[in-house]
């Protein structure tokens, strides 16, 4: 495809790049969130040498990018980071004539609400948190009250973060999952004070052993994070609960200050082959945001709920939101309030 | 002479300088400025963040950290002065004994933590062991709650307070317990009236090397808590990620430095001529 568009971008590349002989491009994305060779295909493509960096947090992302002069040129933030990094000036307006695979995105990320012209950031991968639980023990749970019932007592945790904790006990309580409003946020957080006797840790993706193992019988994650192990585990089940449940997509974007905008948009176009997507959704078992890649994918996850939530579940799924400067730091007291109780 | 001693110093001094010191001063301006929309700093200067701390939830915070501190820095003390006495008078395995101390520092802090995770969690090697000998039905609750986290700080810190008490107790002439011994006093008032009074300043130098770490700590809380309650470690670091309020987190350690340098004065008044600053 668009050979030629490699070509002349290419030559493009060379030309600005005045140090180097040979263009390089400055990644930065999650660990473990791309294909294991799609930058060595992308480098073999196009001859653009790239240095790839990680990052664990999008918070660790926010913190560095927004200090300037992080030296990278496309980064992937969780789409309600996209507001902040635009607002601060940081991101590079993107050209869409440089990125003809836009027409393979599937038509859910088109036009996202958080940025729906794809002025600064394209999606790249989508995820959601719910619920993991053994169903043997604990019969089949479908709602998030059902983690304050007293049968997960001691054996269930909550994800160590605030957005999904508030959340959570906002859709239980019937709110919006982004609420901005006070006595909505106060009411989740005596709802998370009431759960806390009957939890056992705030923990993240490190809580994956644990609930494998059985030490922990229910708990709020991540799909990406428990898919690889599902089906070794027959005992566990995944719901999306039915108050509601938050989705984010990891987006592209590339930073203003990058003085390498041509390779940065070619980089970000090659991720939108369905084929390279096909291949980084089955090395990582994160949703793919492009049409075309289910269909490339090995069976056993051509149909897999954690990647594919049925339409009535789908329904049911919120994006999260950036939190205006007042109400992010109300939650961040909250939580703080939580924690301390 | 002098010339040359000061083309030695100014490698380490200028290495202070950057390093250190500047560091510092931006901690401090940003501790006096005010919260940009999503993280950084902006103008104007505030005493805000400063005025923020003395809220009951940060002072509670606050107190629940010196606990937390303090009960561990004890818990060393009872173990480690045993164990420094033990190997002061080991005679010639004094070296192996010490290089066994010092041993875990080869393998990496979040590593070693891990594994006592791995130890302490239900189906952990402790509770797989207790529940196959029957001694319990149920698995031990050890892990994500105050006992792992005082565990795990004062398996990490130690070491902090052997070695001091060791080199204390190393000096120690034994001439002065043979004379205690010769005008009738049994080991054990020896030890208490003799030994302990001698090794004060191992005992404070210990202590606030354990103090110290404790009291910032917030690997440990946050692994071996399981993030249900937080420490000031874990508050000063939450400000610069998830609730990105630079100036409360710069505010937060300043103060947090300016209570143990105010600590550390006190002591060292307190104990005239001894060293600890």
């Amino acid at each position: 495809m668009h050979r030629r568009t490699f070509f002349f971008g290419g030559l493009a590349g060379l030309a600005g790049c005045r140090r180097s002989s040979q263009p390089r491009l400055n990644v930065y994305n999650w660990s473990n969130y791309i294909g294991p060779n799609t930058v060595a295909e992308f480098e073999r493509q196009t001859g653009i040498r790239v240095r790839y960096g990680i990052f664990e947090s999008s918070d660790e992302l926010l913190a560095k990018a927004l200090t300037g002069n992080c030296g990278w040129d496309v980064v992937f933030p969780t789409n309600h980071h996209v507001a902040p990094l635009r607002d601060y000036n940081l991101l590079a307006p993107l050209d869409h004539s440089r990125l003809p695979n836009l027409q393979n995105l599937a038509s859910d990320f088109r036009a996202p609400e958080w940025d729906p012209q794809l002025q600064h950031s394209v999606p790249y991968m989508s995820t959601s948190a719910g619920i993991v639980y053994d169903r043997r023990q604990l019969g089949t749970l479908s709602r998030w009250a059902d983690l304050w019932e007293a049968k997960v007592e001691g054996r269930m945790t909550m994800l160590d973060a605030q957005d999904d904790v508030l959340g959570a006990c906002l859709v239980k309580l019937g709110h919006s999952w982004n609420s901005t409003a006070e006595s909505e946020l106060r009411a989740a957080q005596r709802e998370a004070i009431r759960q806390k006797p009957l939890l056992r840790a705030y923990l993240n993706a490190e809580v994956r052993d644990q609930v494998v193992a059985g030490d922990v019988l229910a708990a709020q994650m991540w799909t990406t994070t428990m898919l690889p192990v599902m089906a070794s585990a027959p005992q566990l089940d995944f719901v999306y609960p039915a108050e509601g449940f938050v989705r984010y997509a990891e987006s592209a974007v590339v930073l203003r200050e990058s003085p390498r905008q041509e390779a940065a948009h070619r980089f970000i176009n090659f991720l939108l082959q369905p084929e390279i997507a096909a291949a980084c959704v089955a090395a990582e078992k994160t949703g793919p945001v492009l049409a075309g890649v289910r269909e490339l994918l090995p069976s056993e996850l051509r149909d897999h709920p954690l990647l594919f939530p049925a339409p009535q579940d789908l329904a049911r799924g919120v994006w999260l939101r950036t939190m205006p400067p007042s109400a992010q730091r109300l939650r961040d007291r909250l939580w703080t309030e939580i924690k301390s109780a | 002479m002098k010339r040359l001693r000061l083309a030695f110093l100014a490698p380490s001094a200028l290495l202070l300088a950057t390093l250190f010191l500047a560091p510092l001063v931006i901690v401090a301006v940003y501790s006096l400025e005010s919260r940009g929309a999503y993280g950084g700093v902006t103008p104007p200067f505030t005493l805000e963040s400063y005025s923020r701390i003395l809220d009951p939830l940060y002072l509670k915070i606050l107190w629940r950290s010196f606990w937390v501190a303090g009960v561990s820095t004890l818990l060393c003390l009872l173990l480690g002065f045993p164990l420094a006495l033990f190997i002061s008078r080991s005679g010639p395995r004094r070296g192996l004994y010490l290089q066994l101390v010092m041993l875990p520092f080869w393998t990496s802090f979040l590593i070693r933590t891990y594994a006592w995770m791995f130890l302490l969690r239900d189906t952990g090697l402790i509770n797989t062991a207790l529940l196959a000998t029957g001694l319990i039905s149920e698995p031990l609750p050890l892990l994500y709650n105050d006992f792992a986290v005082i565990l795990g700080l004062v398996y990490g810190f130690l070491p902090f307070m052997v070695l001091p008490l060791y080199t204390t107790l190393e000096k120690l002439d034994p001439a002065l317990l043979e004379a205690a011994a010769d005008l009738g006093a049994p080991p054990w008032p020896a030890l208490a009236r003799v030994t302990l009074p001698l090794c004060r300043p191992g005992i404070l130098a210990g202590s606030i090397l354990v103090f110290i770490p404790c009291l910032g700590a917030y690997l440990t809380p946050d692994l071996m808590g399981g993030g249900k309650s937080i420490m000031i470690g874990t508050l000063v670091q939450n400000q610069f990620t998830t609730s990105r309020d630079w100036p409360f987190g710069a505010a937060l350690s300043f103060s947090l430095m300016a209570l143990t340098l105010g600590l550390l004065y006190i002591v060292s008044k307190r104990s005239r001529g001894e060293d600890l600053l």
